[in-house]
């Protein structure tokens, strides 16, 4: 399934051209980035809660095959119903599933990533179910048709104009677009779907292995809804999203809260160990645990990649990165947008045609590398996916031909001489002010927006072979 | 649906071993806690947080303080509100005594929430149309500002979710100064409750143009009421 009908360099150039987009995406990454500081600052040991959080993270994924056994061990004795699915489509017919056997009608969903990854909505709707995302801003693209532009502010496009004139078709009267009314609007309709609601569907942060217990974050108390009200639960996990116990919980969920909004803790953290009692008066009777492989384990057998999958999607990286602040997310066209976006897409889909692009979508200047709370390499897991996509020989055409010519002068000395001397005759139709300007194709692609210096009068092998001459002169 | 015994085997193989039967290693790694050199300021720094988060607080040693903090805070509104709405005030099976006291001098009836009524779905109405509802709590975590509660058949989880005003009564003891002390007493616990539900402060988002908003979905109003007796 595609999100867009656009290439790549359509998308880009819209967003380029959108400044409500550039303006609204700088202005959210720049408070989301700042209050991180203040949070981690007033911690005063950042580091030390990093360095516990990435060992953390690596040995539950170097020992994942165990911790994801226990988890599954310990969620089934309580009752439980663990699904396991390979793919997307895996997942998606459990989900189906599990709806169609209870005749549900009304979905109410928290956010979930995993959703988002396997395209829930579009399946359970074309099933002629009603599921309803229930975070304000997941609400938002919903009705809109769009996939998320930040992980943890999925609607940070939108101008509160453009959402009330989202809301308005539904409320049927005009709506003022101030804050206050737009969001008395989305709790009061909410309100009507979380009562109704026949199958809640969640989300999972962190899944505790020696417990069976399901970590929810929110801020707004739509995750409590939907794993309270609904008679029947289901939650959607990456299988990597484990941690061993309650001892590393805490580490996980000061990074998660803090790398994330600047919180100490989330508004709401909810800690389910379901099902619920059978003399409880609310919680789901009946709970289901989708847990959600999608080539998870082909990056846990490569080595090179095995990090990426130490995230804790708090999108830290994003917020920092100087690419997705000049475009936002819609222009990388996956699910799961910025730096770890562009990490994970092309290694979760494995599909170079159409997700190539991403690890070209970095300036490798390391900023990720350095917000990321739990230390995965982000920079360095580009650059080798750059070689990955050049080695599976999914490079155009034209660069083929560039390296290949290159290639060819750097091992024919004689040949790149002469050409040097060509090209400082050639190079002067088109400087001006002592640089280049301008070119045929490929090089106009640069000199559209930068310039180039000039070839030297004297070229690096000249003057080095004078600076010997004059040295043999000298002894 | 793949079988759990080779999805597991198919992870050990690309982990190169076969299934783990004995568990790991514990992890290795220190973080330096938060720790308050005085815990008699850990009611002060609790509630400074709290408010800090946009909630309403207050320390009492007595019944007569609370009876004055909450007409202080809710005048003569709980007597309009019954008077349309006999359930109104919704609360668990029991609070701490002293709550449960000053409710009565105050003649405020409290409704409870696990007895409202026999159908689920009849309850999270009354629950959704209540207009306060009251609860204790377990702990509190005096860095993050939060109340820490946990599910039982004498309780419900929608008592702090769905009414638009959510009143937490908690004793001073049962303060702690961060988040790992409160989770290592769960882990104590053997098997944790079905639910463990961690409040900080009022529902939240910022979801349109960042633009902070209070009482998306949960309550809008939230107060605590530290008990040191």
């Amino acid at each position: 399934m595609t999100m867009y009908n656009s290439s790549v360099d359509q998308r880009v150039d819209a967003a380029l051209a959108n400044n409500f987009l550039r303006q609204a995406t700088r202005r959210a990454t720049d408070r989301l980035r700042h209050n991180k500081y203040k949070a981690t600052d007033e911690l005063g040991s950042w580091e030390e809660w990093r360095n516990a959080g990435a060992s953390i993270r690596s040995h539950v994924i170097e020992n994942l095959d165990y911790y994801l056994q226990q988890l599954i061990q310990q969620t089934e004795k309580r009752g439980v119903q663990v699904h396991l699915a390979k793919t997307p489509e895996d997942a998606v017919a459990v989900v189906r599933d599990i709806v169609q056997k209870h005749d549900a009608k009304n979905v109410i969903k928290s956010k979930s990533m995993i959703s988002e990854e396997i395209y829930l909505n579009h399946f359970l709707q074309a099933d002629g179910v009603l599921s309803v995302e229930t975070d304000l801003g997941e609400y938002i693209i919903q009705i809109a048709g769009e996939p998320p532009s930040h992980i943890i502010v999925p609607a940070m496009h939108k101008t509160r104009q453009q959402v009330a004139d989202l809301f308005e078709p539904i409320a049927g009267h005009t709506l003022s677009s101030d804050t206050p009314t737009l969001t008395r609007f989305v709790r009061v309709r909410m309100r009507e779907q979380f009562l109704r609601g026949d199958i809640g569907i969640t989300g999972c942060n962190f899944a505790v292995a020696n417990t069976g217990s399901i970590v929810m974050v929110t801020n707004e108390g739509n995750g409590r809804m939907v794993s309270t009200l609904p008679r029947v639960q289901i939650t959607l996990m990456g299988m990597e999203r484990i941690v061993p116990s309650f001892r590393e919980l805490d580490v996980m969920l000061n990074l998660l809260a803090r790398s994330a909004t600047g919180q100490r803790l989330s508004s709401y953290t909810t800690i389910l160990t379901p099902p619920r009692q059978s003399t409880e008066s609310d919680g789901p009777e009946e709970f289901h645990l989708v847990i959600l492989d999608h080539n998870r384990s082909e990056i846990l057998g490569d080595k090179t990649f095995r990090p990426a999958l130490n995230c804790i999607r708090c999108g830290a990286c994003f917020n920092v990165c100087p690419v997705y602040r000049q475009i936002g997310g819609h222009a990388y066209g996956s699910v799961y947008s910025g730096p770890i976006g562009s990490v994970i897409t092309p290694l979760l889909e494995k599909n170079w045609e159409k997700w190539g692009h991403l690890p070209f979508f970095s300036s490798l200047c390391g900023a990720c590398s350095e917000a990321c709370p739990v230390h995965i390499p982000l920079h360095d897991l580009l650059v080798k996916l750059r070689a990955r996509k050049t080695i599976s020989g999914h490079t155009p055409q034209i660069e083929q031909q560039i390296f290949k010519a290159y290639r060819y002068f750097f091992t024919h000395e004689k040949t790149l001489r002469r050409a040097l001397r060509l090209g400082s005759r050639l190079q002067f139709p088109f400087v001006r002010n002592g640089r280049i300007t301008g070119g045929p194709p490929p090089l106009s692609n640069w000199t559209k927006s930068r310039t180039l210096p000039m070839v030297a009068p004297k070229s690096f092998m000249q003057v080095w072979a004078d600076l010997k001459l004059n040295r043999k002169s000298s002894e | 649906m793949t079988n759990a015994n080779d999805f597991i085997s198919q992870l050990a193989s690309k982990l190169g071993r076969s299934t783990p039967t004995v568990p790991p290693p514990l992890i290795d790694f220190h973080v330096p806690q938060y720790r308050l050199s005085n815990p008699g300021e850990r009611s002060t720094i609790f509630l400074h947080n709290w408010q800090e988060l946009g909630g309403k607080g207050v320390i009492v040693k007595t019944e007569d303080q609370t009876v004055s903090c909450l007409k202080e805070w809710f005048g003569d509104l709980p007597l309009s509100w019954i008077k349309d709405n006999p359930q109104a005030i919704l609360a668990w099976d029991s609070l701490p005594t002293l709550a449960e006291t000053a409710f009565s001098t105050l003649n405020w009836p409290l409704a409870r929430y696990t007895m409202a009524a026999p159908d689920p779905r009849e309850r999270y109405s009354i629950a959704a149309q209540a207009e306060l509802g009251i609860t204790g709590a377990d702990w509190g975590i005096a860095l993050s500002g939060t109340i820490v509660t946990n599910s039982s058949a004498q309780r419900g989880r929608a008592v702090s979710l769905l009414p638009p005003r959510h009143l937490a009564f908690i004793e001073a003891s049962k303060l702690r100064d961060n988040l790992s002390e409160v989770l290592e007493e769960v882990s104590a616990l053997g098997s944790p409750p079905s639910a463990i539900e961690m409040i900080s402060g009022p529902s939240r988002t910022s979801d349109i143009e960042m633009d902070l908003s209070i009482g998306v979905h949960g309550p809008i109003e939230v107060y605590v009421i530290v008990i040191d007796t």
